[in-house]
């Protein structure tokens, strides 16, 4: 009498797909949402664009319109306006910080306890 | 004015030199400052991701000192215009004056960079372990960034010189 085979209809562990670490299995869908949040990302992104633009923009619109051409006033207006993106950033960068500090304190103890 | 001893037919190259010394050198300090207090940031990041935000004033700095290097490249650029009917207008004045320019921003911006690039791998760094290492850290990289102003001023003073 034959005996019967066990069919297993689950994959065993040769067959299955691993998760090495943050890099999904095969079929499964990777994720590839941003660990930081959208709003710090578009920060982010508005102080480079004003980095670039503000400066030298602020240079070419009042050399010839507030300053009659006199270029010198133009281009300390951009060194200064540089330096008021540079401190706008450095506040950004504090507010961020506190508000991490009041609203994120649970999140950061369990945070703690993972580790 | 025509050729002369004044305006030698050489003087535009050394104005013009004026132009590429601020650019070449403001941004290899930007540069530097940019990749040493990146390599901070990128150690820091590891561990306190939440960090990133404050430790990247330093990179924002660096990028200043290559704005100033950019301001005083058109304005020397705006003062040299090619020789009309083959005559040099330029002065050998003028060229000397435009190199000195480019020489004080860049080479400044060169130091500033170098300051905020060191201050800012160790201080970011520190910042992970001591919170309170913040304040002076910032402190630390705006008298180091200042160092670059100064360059900067001067060169302006400079080229206002140029046009009487």
């Amino acid at each position: 009498m034959a005996t019967r085979r066990i069919i297993s209809q689950e994959k065993t562990l040769l067959e299955k797909d691993d998760t090495v670490g943050s890099s999904p299995a095969a079929n499964e869908k990777s994720n590839i949402a941003p660990a930081v949040p959208t709003s710090v990302i578009m920060k982010l992104l508005a102080f480079t664009l004003g980095m670039i633009v503000i400066p030298i923009g602020s240079y070419y619109v009042t050399v010839d319109t507030l300053f009659k051409g006199n270029s010198t006033y133009a281009g300390a207006l951009a060194a200064i306006m540089a330096n008021v993106v540079l401190i706008g950033y450095i506040f950004a960068a504090m507010a961020e910080d506190q508000s991490e500090h009041q609203g994120g304190q649970g999140v950061a103890k369990e945070g703690k306890k993972d580790r | 004015m025509a050729d002369s001893v004044f305006s030698p037919k050489f003087a535009p190259f050394i104005g013009m030199s004026g132009i590429a010394a601020s650019m070449i050198f403001g941004c290899i300090g930007a540069a530097y400052g940019t990749a040493k207090s990146g390599i901070g940031i990128g150690g820091v990041g590891t561990f306190r991701p939440d960090l990133i935000m404050k430790c990247l004033i330093p990179v924002v700095m660096s990028g200043i000192i290559a704005v100033y290097s950019l301001v005083i490249s058109v304005l020397i650029a705006q003062d040299l215009n090619p020789p009309a009917h083959g005559e040099s207008n330029y002065s050998l004045f003028n060229g000397f004056m435009h190199l000195s320019c480019g020489l004080s921003v860049g080479l400044t911006g060169l130091a500033a960079g170098y300051c905020i690039g060191i201050v800012g791998d160790k201080g970011v760094r520190s910042y992970m372990l001591q919170s309170r290492v913040f304040v002076g850290m910032v402190l630390i990289l705006i008298f180091g960034e200042v160092l670059g102003l100064y360059g900067l001023i001067v060169a302006l003073i400079l080229n206002t010189k140029s046009k009487g």
